[in-house]
């Protein structure tokens, strides 16, 4: 809200005024300076800490079904228990993120229940059906270290004090979900030549889904609040660099391959297939023949949305309006 | 004062505090949303069941009444 003094001012020397709070806040954050309530933001740094929360509460919200759909293929007693304790976690952490927006004034309510299912802000891979086991399993090797990367760089640089303190259980459990992950990968590698021949089909289409959920690269990214507000601490490609540098030893150690390795040279992974690419969802294929596609193609296919986008929307919110409607 | 989102199931905010072990000081772990406080009790146990805390308890938020500061979730 403007003070009173700044009627006076003409919209220009407003703007000037708003420019200058958006840097002051932004240096001192840089310097270490913690939030701890909404009512320290600027315009800004709310917006693009709303925009966070909204992507970390959806990305949690939306693994819940694509991995309870999946949790049906566990093969005991025990692994149902196991995987369906990953799927409580997840929907804590999405209700902790939606309870955290709602100190920032957004509505839960609306965010999980007034929303079409293609205006979630969930990465494309949670989009796609798992169909079996190896694909639960692999999901929680790649795509719960994927959230962990994220969740974790968040965690040691946000600069706002009630999420860097939620992230603490997050990161503790989305930890356990990765550790499911290998040891299962492990397991069904060490079974034979069935379950490797599967493993490797999922490896072989959600390695490269990771891989694009870190989003634009940096040479293509000019700014980023995030960053500036001291959100997150690192860049779109060096958590990239980061999920590989886990990820890719892991598969090499199983003997499984993926379309990436360590250049000594640039001393970073590089990928061995043209990227950003296009993806068929119905074969569950990248096109690598078809070579590299722009990343507003990408964005186009991830507004698109993917196959199971609103029968998991719909799975999570079926029955909330009957029973509401029996306390009115 | 009002809680900050009563939902469309008549729940309430309730803030939820724990300690690891004997000696630790009581420490602000996170939150639920329940229509009461018995669920909150069940909710808060069943969420927040990263450690095996030797004590927990939940605040309905309406009854942190804040000191110094009114700029917080707790001084709306």
């Amino acid at each position: 809200m403007p003070e009173y003094a700044d009627y006076e001012l003409t919209a220009q020397e407003r703007k000037a005024k708003e420019l200058e709070a958006e840097a002051a806040l932004k240096a001192k954050v840089q310097g270490g300076y913690i939030l701890e309530s909404p009512a320290e933001m600027t315009p800004g740094y709310r917006k693009a800490l709303v925009v966070q929360l909204t992507v970390q509460a959806d990305t949690e919200l939306m693994s819940a079904p694509a991995y309870w759909f999946a949790a049906r293929h566990a093969p005991t007693a025990n692994t149902q228990v196991s995987a369906h304790a990953i799927i409580q976690d997840e929907l804590a952490h999405a209700n902790i993120a939606y309870r955290l927006l709602e100190d920032l004034g957004e509505s839960k309510e609306q965010l999980v229940y007034g929303r079409e299912p293609h205006q979630f802000k969930h990465p494309y891979g949670f989009d796609q059906p798992l169909d079996n086991w190896a694909e639960l399993v692999v999901a929680n090797g790649f795509f719960d270290r994927a959230g962990i990367t994220l969740l974790g760089d968040v965690h040691r640089n946000t600069s706002y004090g009630p999420l860097k303190r939620a992230l603490v259980k997050v990161d503790m459990e989305e930890t356990f979900h990765l550790r499911h992950g290998e040891v299962w990968m492990r397991r069904l590698v060490r079974s034979g030549r069935t379950a490797s021949a599967l493993l490797q089909r999922c490896v072989d289409w959600m390695f490269p889904m990771t891989v694009e959920w870190f989003g634009l690269p940096d040479h293509l990214k000019r700014h980023s609040g995030q960053l500036d507000y001291r959100l997150k601490g690192l860049t779109n490609d060096e958590l990239r660099q980061v999920w590989m540098a886990s990820t890719v030893p892991l598969c090499e150690r199983l003997g499984l391959k993926v379309p990436a390795h360590y250049c000594e040279r640039l001393d970073e992974y590089v990928l061995d297939y043209p990227f950003p690419c296009e993806y068929d969802p119905d074969a569950k294929q990248w096109l690598f023949a078809e070579g590299e596609i722009s990343w507003n193609q990408v964005f186009e296919r991830w507004k698109g949305r993917g196959p199971m986008n609103e029968i998991y929307v719909e799975s999570i919110r079926r029955s909330r309006d009957t029973v509401a409607s029996w306390f009115n | 004062m009002t809680d900050p989102s009563p939902g469309a199931l008549g729940e309430s905010v309730y803030d939820v505090f724990a300690r690891k072990k004997r000696g630790e000081p009581l420490r602000h772990v996170g939150y639920v949303d329940a229509p009461g406080d018995a669920l909150a009790k069940v909710y808060a146990w069943k969420t927040y069941d990263e450690e095996n805390w030797f004590e927990m308890c939940v605040v309905p938020r309406r009854a942190v009444l804040p000191v110094n500061r009114h700029d917080g979730p707790w001084g709306k």
